[in-house]
């Protein structure tokens, strides 16, 4: 029997299975990855038939539909900025385009439902410009304004991966049309933009995918979509109707990921080697002034407008002592919980990149992909799991911050696995057959040539992890224990109350915190 | 130098898994007074001090979840396992539906006596503190208080429609408000009552606050809000010519529905002494004025100070009801809401 689990064991990995310790932590960790997942799907099913029939009847058409147009207007909207920006900025004479090129990108620091709070102090109901032309005819509460702003803030994801494509593309297409005797119209109609197409497609699924899981902005703008549908109603007296409906949004957001799956295939065929030359840009003419205004446009909208209202509330705020020694413990709190969630991650995701890439087989495979479903889905069905699971199961730990890290790490291990795969993926195994061969022991080649290696991915891989957790509200909003309240839950607190001057010093140092790793965030498309 | 590292890595995981049996363990070993552990579904600001000074004077340390109604979901939710000692609530209803799952504890203390009887629980697990009335906010540029509807019921009269503003069925005071009505006029005719006010409103709205604004402002000539809301526009700069009329006052009249915010003593509380320290010492009239004086409601006491703009609840006709009556109606008001054709959201 032994002697057969120890065959099968060597055919599975592939006659190269990794130390028992390690799998094990591996496997532990992807199942608790997808534990609460697994269990908001069996109480959505359990819902019973009742339930969803009434569901189906009545909530879950409208929330399909306020969800869906959403995702596709800002889909499109996001595609229309993103592509223009990262072809002006990239292709053509647009004044200051190095400049711009950079700036572009920086409303990616701003929280969306941290920018929801700097318009809603401008174009609320009370707010600045209300106070100015009353009846100025903008509702912020409304479909069109969470489609704006979701639009600014995410706009950089299609912004970032259409200008990587960009930057490495192929010019020869383009003179090939030219010389064919293409106007530039239509070269850009015909070829560049047919062959930017997987760029804009993976963008596009990555602002979809954020518009499905978002829960901040769309909440502070009343606007309900399936998440802010799924926290009020936790709120009210149906958990069940909460599992139901996250098993619509699991549904959706799986559709999406097939997507995205499917267009990453066919990008393989996509183009062959860059010849990058330096071709001059392309001239706008009399376009360029227009171009331009454009582009301030969006920056003003998305990032100037935002940071010049925070500051002067923070201010406001700071001067009516907003900076109190509360703040300082909601800071300190804010700190604590990211700081473990980036530890976790960390140290959990070294066994499962390990193990892909020292030891890769179907095996290590299915781990990788189970670790990855927090990651794409969005938090508040993970704090439903959690409070599922915690609340029936381990009622000791129910209502501590382990919880709150836990969820966390399960959001935002991914990040850490990117960046240490990335890494490791440098490390030539030839370096772990070298240590071997001298006589190390399998441990002692990770502890003594892998990670010291690997520690700059490591590292990048906790900032990131640490910036994420910090910015989370949903998980947060539902898991937080009495008295340890985060900054980002400040934010949401204070907002909602209306005491702007009060969330905005919050919002401009988480702004500053993620800012910190922006490095590494850009480069990473 | 490689063994450093390899020692720094477990160092580091030691660090972790410590770290995370001191954090499952914070704060539970703070104070020898031991701690109190507040669900608090009020404006925060409102209550904070309050809690900051209870925290000075007793050394207990308070811990504050603070929400909205959601709040009264995660006590049910957390029955098997009790985290809150109080719950600090703006609803009698919300409070008194608590009581009816059995979720609330008995409270026998003497200086519960304070309060009115309707405005508490009769096993005293619950108690008001502060009054919510339900008032008209009218602006006095274009509308005197004669000309001002009288009673509820004539909201319902097409010659008000356009005038007033309401907010969307789900606001927790509109929705108490509304199972307060169905006990006095019976389902039928409140569901008639809110269909034609429905109709009838100029605007229907998300809070209050946007109420006492724009009636201040002279978007609409009157609405309906909770008194404090009048009491705050009063001290706006711009748009402070507003007055408040009493509702349903003439003899044969209903009176004024008054809903209260108040204490809640939960049923298993892990801290069950401190909450009844705490429940006591909000009763004494010192905090009793200051729970209502920072949001402007009117205290229940007639005897405790208040702000000086507010009528005080022995001024005029309370709608003669029991709130601990309100738990059944309350919680399928929504329902009958929803029926009469107000939405719950906007």
């Amino acid at each position: 029997m032994r002697i057969l689990s120890l065959h099968t064991r060597q055919l599975i990995w592939r006659g190269n299975p990794p130390g028992l310790f390690l799998e094990a932590v591996a496997l532990a960790t992807a199942l608790v990855m997808v534990i609460p997942i697994i269990y908001v799907l069996v109480r959505g099913i359990q819902g019973g038939p009742g339930r969803w029939l009434a569901l189906l009847d009545g909530r879950i058409p409208l929330l399909l539909w306020n969800t869906l147009s959403l995702t596709v207007i800002v889909t499109a909207g996001a595609l229309l900025i993103g592509v223009g920006a990262a072809w002006l900025v990239n292709r053509s004479d647009l004044p200051g385009r190095s400049l711009w090129q950079w700036i572009l990108a920086l409303p990616l620091v701003i929280p969306p439902y941290v920018g929801a709070v700097s318009f809603i102090i401008i174009f609320g109901p009370r707010g600045v410009v209300q106070n100015i032309v009353s009846g100025f005819p903008f509702n912020i509460y409304s479909f069109g304004g969470a489609a704006l702003l979701l639009t600014l803030f995410t706009y950089p994801y299609v912004y970032l991966v259409v200008g990587a494509a960009l930057k490495r593309f192929n010019l020869n297409y383009e003179e090939a049309g030219m010389m064919a005797g293409l106007s530039y119209f239509k070269v850009l109609r015909k070829i560049t933009l047919p062959l930017l197409r997987p760029a804009m497609g993976a963008g596009a699924i990555l602002v979809a995918l954020y518009v499905l899981s978002d829960f901040g902005l769309v909440a502070m703008l009343r606007y309900t979509t399936f998440t802010t549908a799924i926290y009020y109603q936790m709120g009210s007296f149906d958990r069940m109707s909460a599992a139901v409906l996250s098993v619509v949004l699991i549904f959706l957001t799986l559709v999406l990921l097939w997507l995205e799956y499917r267009t990453r295939r066919r990008q393989r065929f996509f183009q062959g080697n860059a010849s990058y030359s330096c071709t001059a840009p392309v001239p706008l003419g009399r376009g360029r002034i227009p171009a331009l205004a454009a582009v301030i446009a969006v920056v003003v909208m998305a990032l100037l407008l935002p940071l010049t209202i925070l500051l002067f509330w923070s201010y406001n705020g700071i001067a009516g002592g907003a900076l109190d020694s509360r703040f300082w413990i909601y800071a300190h709190q804010s700190l604590i919980t990211a700081g473990f969630a980036a530890l976790g991650c960390a140290v959990l995701a070294l066994p499962l990149v390990y193990l892909k890439s020292r030891h890769p087989s179907l095996v290590s495979n299915v781990y990788e992909k189970l670790a990855l479903g927090g990651y794409a889905l969005p938090g508040i069905i993970i704090a439903l799991g959690l409070v599922f699971i915690f609340n029936q199961y381990l009622p000791g730990l129910y209502g501590t911050p382990v919880v709150l890290v836990l969820a966390y790490v399960i959001r935002f291990l991914p990040q850490a696995m990117q960046a240490e795969s990335s890494s490791l993926s440098q490390v030539s195994p030839r370096l772990d057959e070298a240590g071997r061969s001298l006589g190390f022991s399998p441990r002692r080649v990770v502890t003594g040539i892998i990670l010291p290696l690997i520690r700059p991915g490591i590292l990048a891989g906790m900032a990131l992890v640490f910036v994420s957790a910090i910015k989370e509200l949903p998980a947060t909003l539902v898991l937080r224990p009495p008295g340890m309240d985060t900054l980002a839950v400040r934010i949401w607190i204070e907002a909602s109350e209306g005491f702007y001057e009060m969330a905005a010093p919050a919002a401009l140092l988480i702004i500053i915190i993620s800012a910190l790793p922006l490095k590494w965030l850009i480069s990473k498309f | 130098m490689i063994l450093l590292k390899s020692k720094k890595l477990i160092f580091l995981l030691l660090v972790f898994i410590f770290g995370l049996f001191i954090l499952s363990g914070c704060g539970r070993t703070g104070s020898p007074e031991g701690e109190l552990v507040v669900y608090n579904a009020r404006n925060e600001t409102f209550v904070k001090p309050l809690l900051d000074r209870f925290e000075k004077e007793t050394g207990i340390q308070v811990r504050i979840l603070s929400g909205r109604e959601e709040l009264v979901n995660q006590i049910i939710e957390e029955q098997n396992n009790v985290r809150a000692d109080v719950f600090i609530s703006n609803d009698a209803g919300a409070m008194d539906f608590l009581r009816r799952e059995g979720l609330l504890a008995v409270n026998g203390s003497a200086l519960l006596e304070s309060i009115g009887g309707q405005f508490r629980a009769p096993d005293g697990s619950w108690v008001g503190l502060s009054a919510r009335s339900r008032v008209l906010i009218y602006n006095k540029d274009l509308i005197s208080e004669e000309e001002m509807p009288q009673t509820l019921q004539e909201l319902a009269d097409p010659a008000w429609a356009g005038r007033f503003m309401i907010t969307r069925g789900g606001n927790s005071s509109m929705v108490t408000h509304v199972a307060a009505l169905r006990l006095v006029w019976g389902d039928d005719a409140t569901r008639e009552w809110l269909s034609a006010v429905k109709d009838n409103a100029g605007a229907i709205v998300g809070g209050h606050t946007d109420i006492r604004q724009a009636v201040g402002a002279g978007e609409f000539e009157f609405g309906l809000v909770n008194n404090y809301y009048y009491h705050l526009q009063l001290e706006e700069t711009t748009g402070s010519n507003v007055g408040a009329v009493y509702p349903d006052q003439g003899p044969d009249d209903m009176g004024v529905f008054v809903n209260v915010a108040g204490l809640a003593l939960i049923n298993g509380a892990p801290n069950e002494e401190n909450a009844r320290r705490f429940i006591d010492w909000m009763l004494e009239e010192e905090q009793q004025a200051e729970f209502s004086y920072y949001s402007k409601e009117t205290p229940l006491n007639s005897e405790v100070r208040t702000v000086e703009e507010a009528r005080r609840i022995d001024q005029y006709k309370v709608m003669d009801l029991d709130l601990a009556d309100l738990g059944p109606l309350w919680n399928d008001a929504r329902a009958l809401i929803e029926e009469s054709g107000l939405d719950l959201g906007i």
